[in-house]
């Protein structure tokens, strides 16, 4: 499996293990009856909270994955080769790691998903409000088909990266 | 009638009368991943013309010995 899988994957579980947070938070306040309905303000409140900790999560997550990963190749290569090269090791890293065009492309094709997805959310979140559904269900839907649209962007790219990508 | 253009490669061949080049030489010498060049090699992606000038380049031949493109006629379909 290449550097760039195993980063999607972890994005993915990142964006799981945060959506399953937020929703066991939120319908655990409501179950209890701590949310007072259309209470806008909480909605904000919790979704902005959310998001902070989803960046910041990522970034904690990225850089635990990225000091693991090094590891793992330095030892790997170490254990291959017998010998402990420093030069070798980081060279392995970097080829490894290095984004290139392929990367971009598919980052771009994911990238337009996911935002179709988020898209979809929108206009369901529009739908919900001709319905007659509070402004705090359009708030969770568009939050979740967000959330929803980063996780399926990963699931794309390992799709691209296993099957290939040819122009035209 | 709807024109196919297959595009395939030598690399293979070429890594191989190049003292048997490891994919991570070939990477590292044209600026890309290792993926990259798997996936180019098994013919899952077909790189731009930058990077198939880069790869001939390290082989030192010329673009049409690393890649070949193999026109398929379908039948049936609008161009």
């Amino acid at each position: 499996m290449s550097y760039q899988e195993k980063r999607s994957i972890v994005s993915i579980l990142s964006g799981i293990v945060l959506l399953a947070a937020y929703c066991l938070y939120t319908i655990g306040k409501y179950q209890k009856g701590l949310v007072v309905p259309g209470d806008l303000k909480f909605w904000a409140t919790t979704i902005l909270v959310f998001i902070g900790i989803g960046i910041v999560a990522f970034i904690v997550i990225q850089i635990v994955f990225h000091i693991m990963l090094s590891i793992s190749i330095a030892v790997s290569k170490a254990v291959k080769d017998g010998n402990y090269d420093d030069k070798e090791i980081e060279k392995a890293i970097k080829v490894d790691m290095v984004e290139d065009e392929m990367d971009k492309m598919i980052e771009l094709k994911s990238l337009r998903f996911g935002f179709a997805v988020a898209g979809f959310g929108f206009i369901g979140g529009l739908v919900a409000l001709i319905l007659n559904y509070s402004a705090v269900v359009m708030l969770n839907i568009i939050f979740i088909s967000f959330s929803v649209g980063s996780i399926l962007e990963g699931f794309v790219k390992i799709y691209y990266y296993r099957r290939g990508l040819n122009h035209g | 009638m709807a024109k196919k253009y297959i595009i395939t490669n030598n690399i293979r061949t070429l890594r191989f009368f190049a003292n048997e080049m490891t994919q991570q030489d070939l990477a590292e010498k044209a600026g890309v991943s290792r993926q990259t060049i798997i996936a180019v090699e098994a013919g899952k992606y077909s790189p731009s013309l930058e990077l198939a000038f880069r790869i001939a380049d390290v082989f030192g031949v010329s673009i049409g010995e690393v890649f070949t493109c193999e026109v398929k006629v379908e039948e049936g379909k609008k161009q």
